[in-house]
C-alpha cells in the first residue's frame, strides 16, 4: 500500500484531487496511534500529514497557539507547558488503551476529539478549537474560523471536524485555545461507597460553588485491575470516589474545606495534594485499569457518554449484565466499560442500555473482526443518519476520504 | 443604506390571500398575521437603519405547527425568516417582501429544570434572563450575558452563538448548550444531543449553533447551567493612554488570570455612560477598563491584589476597587448602558462588532481614530477587552442626507482593519445583512462554497433566511459538483513510503 507523506497544503490537494479522478480512497493518519479506532477500511492509499509538524506560531498572551496539523502533540504540549499554559480539555494518550506507541499528533487529537476528566468545566476540544485549514474531499483548500477566541463569523465548521475522524477534510494547520495551568490542585477522596451512592457525592460535588474540575468514581475491581496506576489508593481494595479542586493554592485549601464539609455524610473524606493528585487524573485520563498491556488488555472497551445523574445506575447494570468492568467519569457523565472478549463485544445489550437513559456507546477499542461486525460508533435515528450523511457529503461527495471509518459498510 | 435583499418573487406575491388561508389552517386565530398595521411591529430587528414589512406573518405554539408551516412553505417554493425578539444587531430577522415570518414568541415556556443533571430544556422564545431566574432559587445560572438579556430569546442566542461581558472566562452560547429539537426547511423535526454532555455523530449542535437561522427553526433547547460564584469583586482602572490600558490587559491574561469579564471603554464611551448613569467614572483618562474577579472570597482577594499590582505597573493613573455589591454594580452600570448612553449623545448610532488580537488594540484604536477624522463622523468604543471584541458605535443622523452611507463606509473600514490586524468581522453579532458582504474580506470563493454545501445539507432549497450571511447564493447542484483533474498521474512527485 501507498503512503504518502505530503509536505504542504498543496500536497494535500494534489493527492485527493488524484484520489478523486482514480476513485481511490485515501487513509489519513497523522501518526495513526488511533488507527485502531473505527470500522476497519478498504483504503488502498494512506495520506500521511506528521511531515506538516511545524508550529506556526505560539503567542502565550493571546492565549493561542497555530500549529500545522502533524505537529507531534508531546512537543506542542511542552512547548506551552515551558509557558505555563496548557490545552485545558485534557487530551487523553490513547496509546495507552490502544496499546500503540506513545505517540499522536495534534490534527489526530482534533480528529478523534477525545477529552479527558476537565470536560466537565473546560469543555472538550471542539470548544478550544478556534480555526482550521483543511482540505475538502472536493480537492480544495479551505479555512474556517480565525485566530481569536471570540469569532461567529460564517458557519462555525470547526465544531465538524472536532471528532470527525477524518472524514469530512483533511486538516492541513489548526488554531487552538490554551489556557493557564492551574497553580495548585487537590484531589478530595471518598472510600467504599457504591456506585449509585458515588454518583450521588458526585453530583452534589458539581452542584456546589466550589468549581469542580474533576469528579470520577473507581469501583473495587477496576482500581485492582490499575493497582500499579494508582499506588496507595488501590491498597484498602476498595472503590474510590476522586473530585478535583485547581485554582490558586488558597483558593483551593479553601474550597477542598467546604467542600469535604459539604460531602462528609459520605463519609470520611482523604485529600491528595499537587504531584499524587495529578497522577491519579492523568492515569484515569488515559484509562489505565483496561490498558494495552494490562490484565484486561484482550477486554473490548466502550466509551459511553450520558445524562451524568443517571451514570451510576446505568455502569452498575452494565457491569453486572455484561460481567465487565467500568470506570466513571464526567460526574457520572462519561462510562468506560471493559466487557469479557466475545464476537460481538456485547453491542446489542451495551446499546439498548445506554440509549434507554439518553446516552451513546463508541466501541473504542476491539479486535479487526469485531469492528467489522458492530457498529463502532452510535446508530442514529433515520432523519439524523440521513442529515449526518449529507453533512459528511458536503465536504466529500466521493467519500474519498477514510471511507467507512465512521459506518459501517456505509460512506463514512 | 447599500445593502440588497433578493428581488421579491412576483409569482408568490399574487397568491398572496391563499397563502394566508394556508397558514390559517395551520396556525388558527391570532397566530396569522397579515394587516399592514400590525406587521409593522415586525418590519426590522436591533439594525433598525434597515425595514421591510414581511408578506404576513405567523406566530405558531408548537412543534408541530412549525413543522407544518416549514412542509407548506418548502412545498410552495416560499421564503421563511425564523425571529426571536429582534434585537439582532446584524439585521438576521430582517424579514423578506414575499417571505413568511416565523415568530416563536410563543414558545415562551421553560419545559424541565434539571438540577442533578445541571441542565435547562426550554422553548427558544424564553428570555435569556429568565433561564437564569428560574433557576437562581438553587444558586444557579445560565453563564452567556448579553446585554440584551431581558429582551432577546435563548433561540435568537443559540442562532447568534451570542456573548457577553461574561464569556472571557464562561464561553459563549456555543460552549453552553447541549442538544436541540429542531425543524428543517422540509418539515422535518429533529432532536440533536440532549443531557449528555456530547452529541453523537458528527457535532450537529455545533454548527446549528451560530448558523444564523439558515438551517432550520429551533424549537426547543437544552442548556447547562452553573453554580454562582461565591463571591465578585470589580476593580475600576483609569489608564491616561490607551496603549498602558491594552498592555494591562495583555499582562493580566499572560500572568495566567482569567477575569469574570474584562471591558474597556474609551473617552467618548466614558463621557457618554457618566452623563447618563453617573457611575463615578474618571472623565479625564483615556482610557477605563473594569475587571472583575469571581470565585470563593479568598480567590477573589488574591487576585484583587494581583490585578492591581499590574495596573499599576502599567501606570494607572485612577483606580478603585469595589468593596460592596452595590459598587461593583455601580461601576458595571455605566458599561451596561453604554449603547443607551450613546444613543442620548447622538440621534443615530451603528454598533460594529470585530475582535483583534488582544495586543493590536491600541493600534485598531488609533485607526478607528483616522478613520473617525476622515469620514467626519464620532466615534465612541466600547470593548470586550479580554477577548478583543471591539464594539466601536459610529455616531450619525439619519435625517442628514448621505450619513448613513458615510457612516455604513466607515463601519466597513474598521472590520477591514479587524481582519488585516488578524482578527474577524464579527465577534458575537452575527453576518446578518450588515456585514455579509464583506465575507470576501476573510474568505476565499472557495471558503464561502463550503459553508454554502453545509447549508445545502440542511435546506436544499435556499428557502430559509435568504439574503443573509452569504454574498452570492449559489444553487445547490452547482456547489455539489465534483472537479475531476484528469489527465495527471496518481499521486504525482509526493515521497512515499
Ligand atoms: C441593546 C442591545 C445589546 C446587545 N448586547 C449583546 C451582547 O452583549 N452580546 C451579544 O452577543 N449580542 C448582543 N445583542 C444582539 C442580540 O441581542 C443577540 O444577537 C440576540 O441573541 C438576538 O436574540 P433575539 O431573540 O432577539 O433574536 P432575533 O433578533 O429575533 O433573531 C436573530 C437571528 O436568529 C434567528 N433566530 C431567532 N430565533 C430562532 C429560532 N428559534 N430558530 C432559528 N433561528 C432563530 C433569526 O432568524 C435571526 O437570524 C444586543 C442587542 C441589543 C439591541
Amino acid at each position: 500500500m501507498d503512503t504518502l507523506k505530503v509536505r504542504d497544503a498543496k500536497d494535500v490537494e494534489e493527492v485527493v484531487r488524484a484520489a478523486i479522478a482514480g476513485e481511490q480512497p485515501l487513509e489519513i493518519i497523522g501518526h495513526g496511534t488511533k488507527r485502531a479506532i473505527g470500522h476497519p477500511m478498504a483504503t488502498n492509499a494512506v495520506l500521511d500529514v506528521s511531515a506538516l509538524n511545524a508550529v506556526t506560531s505560539y503567542e502565550p498572551n493571546e492565549l493561542i497557539i497555530t500549529v500545522e496539523a502533524g505537529a507531534p502533540l508531546a512537543d506542542v504540549q511542552s512547548l506551552i507547558d515551558a509557558k505555563n499554559q496548557q490545552f485545558a480539555f485534557e487530551p487523553m494518550d490513547s496509546a495507552v488503551l490502544l496499546g500503540a506507541a506513545a505517540a499522536g499528533t495534534i490534527g489526530g487529537m482534533i480528529g478523534a476529539g477525545l477529552a479527558g476528566p476537565r470536560r466537565i468545566r473546560a469543555g472538550g476540544a471542539r470548544d478550544h478549537l478556534l480555526g482550521a485549514h483543511a482540505v475538502s474531499g472536493f480537492g480544495d483548500s479551505f479555512k474556517t474560523g480565525g485566530r481569536v477566541v471570540k469569532n461567529v463569523t460564517g458557519y462555525d465548521l470547526c465544531k465538524l471536524l472536532t471528532g470527525s475522524w477524518g472524514t469530512l477534510a483533511v486538516m492541513t494547520e489548526v488554531t487552538i485555545k490554551v489556557m493557564p495551568k492551574p497553580e495548585s490542585e487537590r484531589t478530595l477522596v471518598l472510600h467504599a461507597l457504591d456506585e449509585v451512592t458515588a454518583n450521588k457525592a458526585m453530583t452534589a460535588a458539581l452542584g456546589s460553588p466550589f468549581d469542580v474540575s474533576g469528579a470520577a468514581h473507581l469501583p473495587a475491581a477496576a482500581l485492582r485491575s490499575g493497582a500499579e496506576a494508582f499506588g496507595s489508593l488501590a491498597g484498602a481494595g476498595q472503590g474510590v470516589t476522586l473530585v478535583r479542586l485547581e485554582g490558586i493554592a488558597a483558593s483551593v485549601a479553601h474550597r477542598a474545606g467546604s467542600l469535604s464539609q459539604a460531602l462528609s455524610s459520605y463519609g470520611t473524606v482523604d485529600s491528595l495534594a499537587d504531584a499524587a493528585s495529578a497522577a491519579v487524573w492523568s492515569a484515569l485520563r488515559d484509562v489505565r485499569p483496561f490498558a494495552a498491556n494490562g490484565t484486561l488488555g484482550a477486554s473490548p472497551v466502550w466509551r459511553i457518554v450520558c445524562p451524568p445523574a443517571v451514570g451510576g445506575t446505568l455502569g452498575q447494570a452494565l457491569a453486572r449484565e455484561t460481567g465487565g468492568e467500568v470506570i466513571y467519569d464526567w460526574g457520572g457523565g462519561l462510562i468506560w466499560a471493559a466487557v469479557p472478549p466475545g464476537a460481538d463485544a456485547q453491542a446489542a445489550l451495551v446499546r439498548k442500555q445506554v440509549e434507554a437513559i439518553g446516552g451513546h456507546a463508541t466501541l473504542l477499542r476491539a479486535s479487526d473482526e469485531v469492528r467489522r461486525n458492530v457498529d463502532v460508533f452510535q446508530p442514529q435515528p433515520a432523519g439524523l443518519a440521513a442529515l449526518g450523511e449529507r453533512v459528511r457529503a458536503s465536504f466529500d461527495p466521493k467519500s474519498i476520504l477514510n471511507r467507512g471509518r465512521m459506518k459501517r459498510g456505509g460512506a463514512a | 443604506m447599500s445593502i440588497m435583499m433578493p428581488a421579491a418573487d412576483q409569482a408568490v406575491l399574487d397568491r398572496r390571500g391563499e397563502i394566508v388561508a394556508a397558514l390559517r389552517a395551520i396556525v388558527p386565530g391570532e397566530g396569522v398575521i397579515d394587516s399592514a398595521a400590525e406587521m409593522l411591529a415586525y418590519e426590522s430587528d436591533g439594525l433598525t437603519a434597515y425595514r421591510q414589512p414581511p408578506m404576513v406573518v405567523v406566530l405558531p405554539d408548537t412543534t408541530e405547527q412549525v413543522a407544518k408551516v416549514l412542509k407548506y412553505c418548502h412545498g410552495q417554493g416560499i421564503k421563511v425568516v425564523p425571529r426571536g425578539s429582534g434585537t439582532s444587531l446584524s439585521g438576521g430577522a430582517l424579514p423578506l417582501a414575499d417571505g413568511v415570518l416565523l415568530g416563536l414568541g410563543k414558545f415562551k415556556r421553560i419545559r424541565e429544570i434539571d438540577f442533578d443533571n445541571r441542565v435547562v430544556v426550554t422553548e427558544p422564545g424564553v428570555t435569556n434572563l429568565a433561564i437564569s431566574q428560574a433557576v437562581a432559587h438553587a444558586g444557579f445560572y445560565y453563564a452567556p450575558d448579553p446585554s440584551s438579556q431581558i429582551a432577546c430569546s435563548i433561540g435568537g442566542n443559540v442562532a447568534e452563538n451570542s456573548g457577553g461581558v461574561h464569556c472571557l472566562k464562561y464561553g459563549m452560547t456555543t460552549n453552553n448548550v447541549l442538544g436541540c429539537e429542531i425543524v428543517l426547511m422540509n418539515g422535518e423535526i429533529l432532536r440533536i444531543g440532549g443531557k449528555a454532555a456530547e452529541n453523537a455523530g458528527y457535532d450537529l449542535m455545533g454548527i446549528i449553533t451560530g448558523s444564523e437561522g439558515l438551517l432550520g427553526v429551533i424549537t426547543e433547547i437544552t442548556v447547562r447551567i452553573l453554580q454562582k460564584p461565591e463571591t465578585a469583586r470589580a476593580l475600576m482602572v483609569g489608564f491616561a493612554e490607551v496603549e498602558a490600558a491594552g498592555e494591562c490587559v495583555a499582562r493580566i491574561i499572560g500572568a495566567g488570570i482569567i477575569p469574570g469579564g474584562m471591558e474597556m471603554m474609551d473617552k467618548p464611551a466614558i463621557h457618554a455612560a457618566e452623563a447618563f448613569v453617573h457611575a463615578g467614572y474618571p472623565l479625564d483618562v483615556e482610557a477605563l477598563l473594569i475587571i472583575e474577579l469571581d470565585g470563593p472570597s479568598i480567590e477573589v482577594d488574591e487576585l484583587i491584589n494581583r490585578v492591581e499590582t499590574i495596573a499599576k505597573g502599567c501606570g494607572s493613573v485612577t483606580l478603585q476597587i469595589s468593596n460592596s455589591e452595590a459598587e461593583r454594580n455601580l461601576f458595571w452600570a455605566g458599561r451596561k448602558a453604554a449603547f443607551p448612553a450613546v444613543g442620548r449623545i447622538s440621534p443615530d448610532y451603528l454598533c460594529m462588532d470585530g475582535t483583534i488580537p488582544r495586543g493590536a488594540l491600541p493600534k485598531a484604536l488609533a485607526r478607528i481614530r483616522e478613520l473617525s477624522e476622515k469620514y467626519g463622523l464620532g466615534v465612541a468604543n466600547v470593548f470586550h477587552a479580554g477577548d478583543g471584541n471591539l464594539h466601536p458605535l459610529i455616531l450619525y443622523d439619519a435625517n442628514k442626507p448621505g450619513e448613513i452611507e458615510k457612516a455604513e463606509a466607515f463601519g466597513a473600514d474598521i472590520l477591514r482593519c479587524c481582519v488585516e490586524l488578524g482578527g474577524v468581522l464579527t465577534g458575537e453579532h452575527g453576518v446578518g445583512i450588515e456585514k455579509r458582504d464583506l465575507m470576501p474580506e476573510m474568505f476565499t470563493e472557495i471558503d464561502l462554497n463550503q459553508q454554502q454545501r453545509l447549508k445545502c445539507a440542511f435546506d436544499a432549497q435556499g428557502l430559509l433566511n435568504p439574503g443573509k450571511v452569504f454574498p452570492t447564493l449559489h444553487r445547490c447542484a452547482e456547489l455539489g459538483r465534483v472537479h475531476v483533474h484528469a489527465g495527471k498521474l496518481a499521486f504525482p512527485d509526493i515521497p512515499r513510503f
